[in-house]
């Protein structure tokens, strides 16, 4: 374990099981080797609610998060129970800006075909520590990779999400360790 | 990994603009925005994108308005059309213009990814297409015509714009020049080259030979018919017809391709059922044919509508710059396919190779290059591996002292109308030894 690792800040918003944001942070330490931090909890931002779909805009709240005071940590990753969506599409699982300081994800999607049983349970976990990972690389100029035997593989379903392991191919892992190398602001 | 295309999203609302960026941002695309067609235009003129997402209504310009110009003006670029919920018959009519796809907003992202999926396949399929294909061309079209002369040089120039039209082609040249290789240059470059290229000799055919080679019979129609069997006509179908040394084929043949060409149909032997044909028609000839119509062996009307474009071929004497090119050209061709490594010629012998009249033309100079680099021994061809060169010009035998002396002697004294001292002045030898001199060799009877 690298004692220079970044930090990472976990944020959950609304009403989400505390368990969620638990495991996505032992992935993101687990899997990035990075520190995962839980933040203090957010409200539900009720001004990215679009009334017509019934759907949380993506887009509004990373704008929200991103003007937000978060010195203590290098990146954030803001965690939800709700149906996320951004303008041109049905429905997204995460979003995240290119290079940006925050990605954020949604649990509300993953539970599809799953939480019945406590298998199916752990299996909406996994998919939330997928997305979660994924959307933070993003985070660390990482682009959608072709392998589908890699994290960075664009999954558009469930199918496509649960089809790919938890983990990243040998040209994404390197990209990984180099992007995320110690930065000194937080000696 | 194959290359990522740049793409480019043209839509008057930001949130959609945004939206699409950033996902194509993330997936590693090249990726720029236009918030109008006259934008995406100016944008486009400055770099070519590979794809671009257009949004069916905007103010201005909309959507299937910049389809149509990226589409006249930038063919190889993809469009897809974006669309909400209602406006289908407009997507409809974007793909009637040409747009590859349509997606309606909002659409599932897993939805977007299969379009890309879908465009990345076909632009690697166009890709490799376009590759075969100019592979193809370049093994059909040029690289059997060798040249840097200036003729050359017109004639590959002229080619490609023979190729654009459909209009008959006549080429002349003397044999061996290339005639053939310079018509499936023609039918390569043109419309019809996915269509089949026939070349008929006409000279080297009887003539109802002929006749049923091209316009194919009808079961019966014939002794010797047994089977009804369709002509170059028919099968030459949307392709090029080359019909070699056309000055040899009769005036009854002449005849009938004069009407098949004027009314695009035709009957087999023994048929009254006419069938629609579509061919071009390209002939070669070595004949002068306008010689051929005047002594009346060759329809004037015939010549006219097979002469819409006429093209020389030079002989290889006007042209003698080429000759080290080919020589070099049929070396590699001929040391490759007997696998010897015969890639020289002597200085020397290229300066002969050059002087050379080659009354048989590339062909000639094709067959001694291969004749050579067969029996030659050396990596180096010397003069000694070009028979003729040593003996002069084939067919034409090379004087002695003795013939030039009395050939001399007799067109002075034409020149002089046989004044023997006139004669004997120029000659610089005396009457007596001119007299003698004519007596020995017989130059008397030839006194007219």
């Amino acid at each position: 374990m690298r004692k220079d690792r970044q930090r990472i800040g976990i944020i959950p918003i609304g009403d989400i099981p505390d368990i969620a944001p638990k495991v996505i942070a032992a992935h993101i330490s687990g899997y990035l080797d990075l520190q995962a931090i839980l933040l203090e909890p957010m409200q539900t931002p009720s001004y990215a609610l679009d009334r017509q779909r019934r759907q949380y805009d993506a887009g509004s709240i990373l704008q929200h998060l991103e003007s937000g005071f978060f010195d203590s940590v290098d990146k954030v990753v803001g965690i939800m129970d709700v149906d996320l969506f951004v303008p041109v599409f049905t429905h997204v699982f995460g979003e995240a800006r290119q290079g940006g300081r925050v990605a954020l994800i949604s649990i509300f999607r993953l539970k599809e075909n799953a939480m019945d049983t406590s298998s199916d349970s752990a299996i909406a976990l996994e998919r939330a520590a997928k997305v979660a990972l994924h959307e933070l690389c993003h985070l660390y100029d990482l682009t959608h990779c072709e392998s589908h035997q890699c994290l960075m593989y664009f999954s558009g379903s469930l199918p496509d999400l649960d089809r790919i392991p938890l983990g990243f191919c040998r040209y994404c892992s390197q990209y990984i360790l180099e992007a995320t190398k110690f930065n000194p602001k937080f000696p | 990994m194959d290359e990522k295309m740049s793409v480019m999203v043209v839509d008057d609302e930001k949130i959609v603009r945004e939206s699409l960026f950033f996902w194509f941002e993330k997936a590693g695309y090249t990726v720029d925005t236009a918030a109008s067609g006259f934008e995406a235009l100016k944008k486009i003129e400055a770099y070519p994108f590979d794809l671009m997402f257009v949004d069916i209504k905007m103010p201005g310009m909309d959507g299937i308005q910049l389809l149509e110009k990226i589409k006249t003006e930038y063919p190889d670029t993809v469009v897809i059309i974006i669309t909400a919920y209602g406006s289908i018959e407009s997507a409809i009519n974007a793909m009637k213009a040409g747009a590859s796809d349509y997606l309606l907003k909002p659409f599932k992202p897993k939805y977007l990814s299969l379009v890309m999926e879908k465009i990345m396949q076909q632009r690697k399929l166009t890709s490799e297409c376009n590759y075969l294909k100019g592979r193809l061309e370049k093994i059909s079209r040029f690289d059997n015509i060798i040249g840097q002369s200036s003729p050359m040089m017109e004639i590959f120039e002229l080619i490609p714009k023979i190729a654009a039209s459909d209009a008959s082609v006549l080429l002349t040249g003397e044999t061996g020049t290339g005639k053939e290789l310079v018509a499936k240059a023609i039918h390569a470059k043109s419309t019809r080259s996915q269509y089949p290229f026939i070349a008929i000799n006409c000279g080297s055919i009887p003539d109802t030979l002929l006749e049923s080679e091209l316009f194919g019979h009808r079961k019966g129609s014939f002794t010797g018919a047994t089977h009804t069997r369709k002509g170059f006509l028919e099968v030459v179908a949307g392709g090029t017809l080359f019909l070699d040394e056309i000055g040899e084929i009769s005036s009854k043949m002449q005849i009938d391709l004069l009407r098949v060409l004027e009314e695009k149909t035709m009957t087999r032997i023994g048929s009254r059922e006419p069938i629609h044909i579509n061919f071009r028609l390209i002939s070669a000839t070595r004949k002068n044919l306008e010689e051929a119509i005047a002594t009346g062996s060759f329809r004037e009307d015939f010549y006219y509508r097979v002469n819409v474009i006429h093209l020389h071929i030079p002989p290889l004497r006007d042209r003698k710059k080429d000759i080290p090119l080919l020589v070099q050209h049929f070396l590699n061709k001929y040391s490759q396919e007997t696998a010897k490594h015969v890639d020289h010629v002597s200085q020397n012998t290229l300066t002969r190779l050059k002087r050379y009249p080659w009354p048989g033309n590339v062909r000639e100079l094709e067959n001694a290059i291969e004749r050579a680099v067969v029996l030659s021994d050396s990596r180096t061809l010397k003069t000694g591996d070009f028979s003729f060169l040593s003996t002069g010009v084939p067919g034409k035998k090379t004087p002695s002292l003795r013939e030039l002396e009395q050939n001399y002697i007799l067109e002075v004294l034409e020149g002089c109308e046989w004044n023997i001292t006139h004669a004997a002045k120029i000659l610089g030898i005396n009457r007596v030894t001119l007299h003698k001199k004519i007596d020995r060799t017989g130059l008397r009877t030839l006194k007219k």
